[in-house]
């Protein structure tokens, strides 16, 4: 930000004196002067410049005179008359006009914030986003580094672009959130009052769409990543009875959240998002109609295949089972002692009423939980004890 | 040749610099931490007389941009997964400031600030306070409808004046 001055070189302060006294006279110069007219006058020979002479010319700014923003002002002298050269010296009266054409200082209004009433309305002086404007801002901010050894305080508003810089939230003030909101109120309609509970919402419209928008300050408005589509749906609004579910999420793999019932797919392998968003819905179709059909080879399914636990065909059932009915069997043997547990057992000759007592049951049951929440040391504890009271009879 | 202290201090320095096994010189090789600051890059240098007109801007050293001075281009460029467009937007960025640097010649009394909000191209700073005034409006419609046609959106000039000195901070 250096201001520029103009190049003064070659031309410097004694020369023009010189000259100003007429000796080394360029042709060409504007406008050469004696000044020492009235010593000429007396004695008749080339006088030597007085010390008053010498004093005006200090007083001259010779850069100006020399840049020709200023002429000098040559006092009348019949003797000695100004030297006029056609075309290069500059009569008087142009001077005057020159002068005179001269602009006044630049008059300054208020800024705006000194004009300002208190009870004026805000949003009628800041309506849109604008960048920060020092004349307009009413109150007193500052922004900039002062060093903690300066005591002078950071720049004010006025000249500080660093507040230029950062945005501003001088446009959205709860008087003008009001303002928009009152704009925009007739194209709204209001909720419908049957749908007001989030529930009854997920029941009426169980399918959540996602798609999103993008604006961007780019050479294209088109973003590749609008064509993402996203369909969410909770499980239990689809009709599934226990093989098609358990087939249904074994389609879907890790689709599914356990934990919230909800089912997320995505879609974006087509360029446009009307052609994912129809596709994602073909695929759920699929998937439902899919995993309702029952094909020849799913009977061939065996513990390890099942995502939930199932105590049928677990190897376990059998083993208990079978591990019970031995004991039960030498129980009738002479001398050999059994749990106390095992004793009321009903007759080893039906393996389904054994399975329906008390003991197996339990036994069952923490089995399952074991599958289900994972091993745990409470939940082993528990395992311990049931399995130690079924055989022990501890 | 004399053999001084200053000779054997000089021999010594001599043979640590020698390229030869590591062994002879390194217990007195120290290494640390490289102080990866090239604090000579962009920073303004200083008058004999301290009679330099600095703005703020230019008086706070580049590696302290977003410490005591903010960016002079405000946009998501640099967000994450944001970075389709900021190659071209750092382009327009310089093709716009070429452009403000030769329509508002010695106008401009700090950078040029642009700002992008939405599709929207901003671009703001401090001009000198001149008499011709018509000369400001002309230029400001004349870059928003030359700038909107160049980077096909729309083009906003938000400049303010000042006083050739008030922005002036300090002098070095």
């Amino acid at each position: 930000m250096a201001a520029s001055i103009g190049s003064f070189s070659t031309f410097s302060k004694w020369t023009c004196i010189s000259q100003l006294l007429g000796r080394n006279y360029p042709i060409g110069y504007t406008c050469i002067v004696r000044h020492c007219s009235a010593n000429a006058k007396e004695n008749k020979k080339p006088a030597s410049p007085t010390p008053d002479e010498v004093r005006e010319w200090k007083k001259i700014n010779w850069r100006a005179y020399a840049t020709g923003r200023v002429r000098l002002q040559v006092p009348e002298d019949p003797d000695f008359p100004v030297m006029l050269i056609p075309g290069h010296s500059v009569l008087p009266q142009v001077l005057e006009k020159r002068e005179q054409a001269k602009r006044p200082p630049m008059k300054l209004t208020q800024p705006r914030y000194r004009r300002m009433l208190p009870e004026q309305d805000w949003t009628d002086v800041w309506p849109t986003a604008h960048t920060f404007k020092w004349s307009v801002v009413p109150f007193p901010v500052r922004q900039g580094f002062v060093k903690p050894t300066e005591s002078a305080l950071p720049r004010e508003k006025y000249g500080n672009a660093e507040l230029m810089k950062i945005p501003n939230f001088l446009h959205l003030t709860p008087q003008h959130v009001q303002k928009h909101c009152a704009a925009i109120k007739k194209f709204c309609t209001p909720w419908p009052k049957a749908l007001e509970d989030d529930t009854v919402c997920d029941k009426h419209f169980p399918l959540r769409v996602i798609t999103r928008d993008y604006v961007a300050d780019g050479p294209t408005m088109r973003d590749p990543r609008a064509r993402f589509v996203t369909i969410q749906l909770k499980l239990s609004s689809l009709k599934l009875d226990e093989h098609a579910k358990d087939k249904f999420l074994k389609l879907v793999g890790d689709r599914y959240n356990k934990e919230t019932d909800v089912l997320t797919l995505e879609a974006d392998r087509c360029p446009v998002r009307k052609q994912n968003y129809e596709y994602t819905l073909y695929l759920l179709t699929a998937l439902y109609h899919e995993s309702w059909k029952q094909e020849p080879w799913e009977a061939d399914q065996t513990e390890v295949d099942m995502i939930k636990f199932e105590w049928p065909l677990t190897t376990a059932k059998a083993k208990v089972l079978d591990t019970i009915i031995k004991i039960k069997q030498a129980q009738q043997e002479k001398g050999s002692k059994v749990p106390k547990i095992l004793e009321d057992l009903p007759d080893t000759s039906s393996p389904d009423l054994i399975e329906k007592t008390e003991i197996i049951q339990e036994y069952k049951e923490v089995l399952s939980e074991l599958y289900e929440h994972g091993e745990d040391v409470h939940q082993l504890e528990k395992y311990k004890n049931t399995t130690k009271k079924l055989l022990i009879g501890l | 040749m004399a053999i001084t202290p200053g000779t054997l201090k000089i021999l010594a320095l001599r043979q640590l610099v020698r390229p030869g096994p590591l062994y002879s010189w390194s217990q007195s090789f120290s290494t640390s931490l490289i102080h990866e600051k090239n604090i000579r890059a962009g920073q303004v240098k200083g008058t004999a007389n301290k009679n330099k007109p600095l703005t703020y801007e230019q008086s706070q050293y580049p590696h302290l941009m977003g410490v005591t001075k903010s960016w002079n281009s405000w946009n998501t460029s640099n967000l994450d997964g944001e970075m389709a467009f900021a190659p071209h937007t750092t382009a327009e960025d310089t093709f716009i400031r070429k452009f403000m640097l030769g329509a508002w010649h010695d106008l401009f009394l700090t950078e040029v600030i642009i700002k992008r909000r939405q599709n929207m191209v901003i671009v703001a700073g401090f001009v000198k306070r001149v008499p011709q005034t018509r000369m400001l409006y002309f230029l400001k419609g004349f870059t928003e409808e030359l700038l909107s046609h160049f980077l096909k959106r729309p083009v906003t000039v938000e400049i303010q004046t000042a006083g050739l000195r008030d922005l002036i901070h300090k002098y070095v």
